[in-house]
């Protein structure tokens, strides 16, 4: 246990041998600017698209991309599928180039081209070597602007993905997060994984993606950005000349918010997998906004109950001192509307109950008493020195700056963060307990074999069986 | 320290101008890297860039799986072992005090290797610094937390193995592929030997491996390499060697013959894999097969991807690659077959492809193409202080220096089409290769019910 600093004062007061670096309590968070305002272009053209360019000329290469400030979230849910489908589309052709045109392209450049949507924002990167700047923007505005959509190509990508939904169900972890996520939105489009449905997958054809991309990305809904060896103000200029001609369009309104939670009642749902040995477990309820004026707070509060790595206590309880687990870990998914907050831990099926057990009453004491200043000050400064090893790369710079402003937070947050995360109270992290986790309320997913899980979790709630 | 990297700064520009102008010759980051070897043989690569205010200290243990006499998975369970206390601090606050600095640290074994790492703001390094030391010097290892950590690594164990498709396949192409070496052996180890392992086999592991002159530490990143150099010769300079370190000496015999294994696993998308025997880490031939390897599966336009994903339909992914390790390599493959589709199919088409590369030569734009992924691909790898120190432990590691980025790069330029046809017919021979399918057990007469 680390020693109070009054008693270190005392010790080498005393004479007593040098202390040890442990000894000493983690610095306080500074709170000082962590991006290079020097090396940072912003810039509006006449259309409405942003650009954010970051130079960084220490290795000959370059990232480019352009995000859409519409995802997943924003598609009907009978539609579900339909951003991530249009997204695989989108690499299966573009401008004169079919898809294995496009494919050799990419490969002979020896870059990289990814297309994925997320929740609430598209992203199309390309990365390489600097030297082929002028043809890897030649590949970006083509994917972004000229995409195929070719029938045969939309045919053989859904097939695929019918497929990939099949084969996902082999992982006890996809199984259990499908199955948490339809628990808890049983009518609402976060009840159906972004890839969609086998159901809603199957109506999805060659003009619904069309229809989609030209609603989405268009140039006020997005930000097309840069980093690594790449000049600023040039890039600006390049930009204007491949977008500035791109419609400004209208930004879509996102999807409804999930509705208020129901009433509290813990209900249980077990995936049977009879073969596996080991149950996966996820609980869960509903959780925040990215936007949520509380977020740092209850970052801080879940690093001290679940995501905090060997320091958190669902880790001490359930794997230190329990052996009971690999890996436990909690987390809030923050989207434009309020997403999930989960627990994940897998155990040997037998113990599935007893685990249960340690994460809810993990989850009532951080509501139930207030955490000590020590853990705050562990977690705040833990939380501080992440934040700064993340941005170590321009890319993840860059990435943070466009994930800011697809939420519309301000541009400075990441200059602020410190300076806000340094002023979370013990009082701010017990109210954010009290107010986020609703141990009573919560679904609770195992993924395992039914027969020795049924009787295990009968006790948390009434228990529902179902096929993976 | 500003005005010498200007200085440094004008230096290269100066060089630049005057060779010989180049197409892609890159600076290499590591080649700064210092070597300073302690008395009692510790050796410590510095690399200090004061770009970003981020260090990675990482400490190489040259002792893996493949270094286990009696159990399997010894390796990787001690390194677990590693974070349960020592003499001044309780189970868990060696890593508790890190993550309260904000560090990303944490620990792997590979069949060759244990690598424990932290990477952290510069603050923090002379904390770091330590720790680690404390643990070398005071570890404790008894009945109570081995038993409780034998039962985190047997919770390790289902979830990446037993209830794990891909780890069971990957388990037993190991040990199917290599009959006599250790390294077909599991890293985590067989579930027997894991239950089995007892505090004096830890005790005698840890005498015997972790000593300092088995040990290399490699530091790069926001540091003063003097101040660093000298806490280092403090903490850990008076630990004693240990001579020698025992070593197994089994090595693979050839291989006369195709081998294949059939595992039963409830799944519903079957997985095929393939292995050959290939040279171990450092051999001329390791360009040449990854050129291979690219051609192969590198990218939507490689040919596995377009025949077995896009034409054929049969697979989800496909991958392969040349595995070096220090005392043997193995060229791998493997795919995830459709659920539609069936396994015997497309391991067909898989060796249809390989027999293909066997047979004709790869066509110029493919060679160049792959050359340029790897040149690609080894710059991403220089992004990071970590990814840094990785490459120049590993290297270092494994071939006793720290090889300049342009000699690898040279040596993937120099690969021909007649190179790569070579080692195609070299290793990847239909008598040489490992084959492990993980199909769904066919279904119990009575299970299907009335349609």
């Amino acid at each position: 246990m680390r020693a109070p600093a009054a008693a270190l004062a005392v010790a080498l007061l005393l004479g007593g041998c040098a202390p040890r670096l442990w000894d000493l309590p983690p610095p306080p968070v500074i709170d000082a600017p962590v991006v290079d305002a020097g090396r940072l272009t912003t810039a509006d053209l006449e259309n409405g698209l942003r650009v954010i360019v970051l130079t960084d000329r220490r290795l000959p290469r370059v990232s480019l991309g352009l995000i859409a400030r519409r995802g997943a979230d924003s598609v009907p849910i009978e539609h579900a599928g339909l951003a991530s489908l249009s997204a695989e589309l989108m690499k299966r052709g573009a401008g004169d180039w079919d898809a294995v045109a496009l494919a050799e392209q990419i490969d002979r450049l020896g870059a990289s081209l990814a297309v994925s949507a997320g929740w609430d924002s598209m992203e199309v990167a390309v990365s390489g070597l600097s030297r082929d700047f002028d043809r890897l923007l030649e590949i970006l505005t083509a994917v972004v602007r000229r995409p195929r959509f070719d029938a045969p190509e939309v045919e053989s990508a859904r097939s695929q993905r019918l497929a990939s939904l099949e084969q996902a169900k082999d992982e006890p972890a996809t199984l259990a997060f499908w199955n948490l996520a339809r628990a808890l939105y049983p009518e609402h489009r976060f009840g159906i994984p972004i890839e969609g449905a086998p159901a809603s997958v199957a109506g999805l054809d060659a003009a619904a993606l069309r229809a989609y991309h030209a609603r989405v990305f268009v140039a006020r809904n997005a930000i097309l950005f840069a980093s690594g060896d790449v000049e600023g103000a040039a890039f600006v200029s390049q930009a204007r000349s491949v977008f500035g001609d791109w419609p400004a369009g209208e930004v879509p309104e996102p999807g409804p918010p999930p509705p208020t939670p129901t009433p509290p009642e813990r209900s249980v749902v077990i995936v049977d997998r009879p073969d596996l040995g080991q149950a996966q477990i996820l609980l869960g309820h509903d959780g925040i906004a990215r936007t949520n004026p509380d977020r740092i707070a209850v970052e801080v509060m879940n690093t001290i109950l679940g995501s905090g790595g060997f320091s958190s206590r669902l880790m001490q309880r359930i794997r230190a001192e329990g052996g009971l687990t690999y890996g436990v870990y909690s987390a809030f998914t923050m989207r434009r509307q309020p997403g999930p907050f989960f627990v994940s831990a897998a155990t040997r099926v037998a113990e599935a109950g007893r685990v249960v057990d340690l994460i809810l009453e993990e989850m009532s004491a951080a509501r139930d008493a207030a955490p000590t200043p020590d853990e705050v000050q562990s977690a705040k400064s833990g939380i501080a020195g992440r934040f700064v090893l993340g941005l170590e790369t321009s890319d993840a710079v860059v990435g943070s700056l466009v994930n800011l402003d697809v939420y519309g937070l301000p541009a400075d947050s990441l200059d602020t963060f410190r300076g806000r995360l340094g002023r979370v109270g013990v009082g701010d992290v017990q109210s954010a307990a009290r107010e986020r986790l609703w141990p009573e309320r919560a679904a609770i997913v195992a993924v395992g074999p039914a027969e020795s899980l049924r009787p295990l979790l009968e006790r948390f709630g009434p228990v529902r069986v179902v096929e993976p | 320290m500003a005005a010498a990297a200007a200085r440094l700064g004008f230096l290269v520009c100066l060089l630049a101008a005057l060779a010989p102008a180049r197409a892609g010759a890159i600076e290499d980051p590591a080649a700064n890297t210092r070597t300073t070897t302690l008395a009692n043989g510790l050796t410590v690569l510095t690399l200090e860039d004061h770009t970003t205010p981020v260090v990675s200290f990482q400490l190489w243990v040259r002792v893996g799986s493949k270094d286990e006499m009696q159990y399997s998975g010894l390796a990787h369970l001690f390194e677990h072992m590693m974070f349960k206390g020592s003499e001044h601090l309780a189970p868990e606050r060696h890593a508790q005090i890190l993550e309260a600095r904000g560090a990303r640290s944490n620990a792997f074994t590979s069949r060759d290797v244990t690598v424990y790492f932290a990477d952290v703001t510069p603050e923090a390094l002379p904390l770091v610094i330590e720790l680690e030391a404390e643990r070398l010097a005071h570890l404790t290892i008894d009945e109570a937390t081995l038993s409780s950590e034998r039962e985190v690594v047997l919770e390790e164990r289902r979830l990446r193995s037993e209830d794990n498709p891909n780890g069971l396949g990957f388990e037993a192409l190991f040990a199917l592929a290599f009959r006599a070496h250790p390294y077909r052996r599991p890293v985590i180890g067989w579930r027997s030997d894991v239950e089995a392992v007892d505090v004096e086999a830890c005790r005698a592991f840890f005498r015997n491996f972790y000593a300092p002159n088995n040990i290399v530490i490699a530091v790069t990143g926001a540091f003063d390499s003097e101040d660093t150099l000298a806490r280092i010769e403090r903490a850990f300079g008076g630990l004693p060697g240990v001579l020698p370190i025992p070593r197994n000496p089994t090595l693979e015999r050839e291989q006369r013959g195709e081998r294949r294994e059939t595992v039963l696993f409830d799944l519903r998308s079957p997985l095929v894999f393939a292995a050959w025997h290939t040279p171990a880490t450092g051999h001329p031939d390791a360009e040449p097969l990854d050129v291979l390897s690219s051609i192969l599966s590198d990218g939507r336009s490689s040919r596995l991807y377009r025949r077995l994903v896009r034409e054929e339909q049969q697979a989800l992914d496909a991958s392969g690659g040349y595995w070096e390790l220090q005392e043997a390599g193995l060229f791998l493959a493997w795919i995830g077959v459709r659920p539609d589709a069936s396994a015997e199919r497309a391991e067909r088409l898989l060796f249809e492809e390989i027999d293909r590369l066997r047979e004709t030569r790869a066509t110029e734009e493919e060679l160049e193409k792959a050359k340029r992924q790897i040149e690609v691909s080894l710059l991403r790898g220089l992004r990071t202080n970590h990814a840094l120190g990785h490459r120049i432990a590993s290297e270092y590691v494994s071939l006793g220096r720290i090889r300049p980025l342009d000699e690898r790069l040279e040596a993937i330029r120099r690969v021909t089409l007649e190179d790569v046809e070579r080692v195609a017919r070299t290793y990847l021979r239909e008598d040489g290769r490992s084959v492990v399918r993980v199909v769904a057990p066919p279904a119990a007469p009575d299970a299907a019910g009335p349609s």
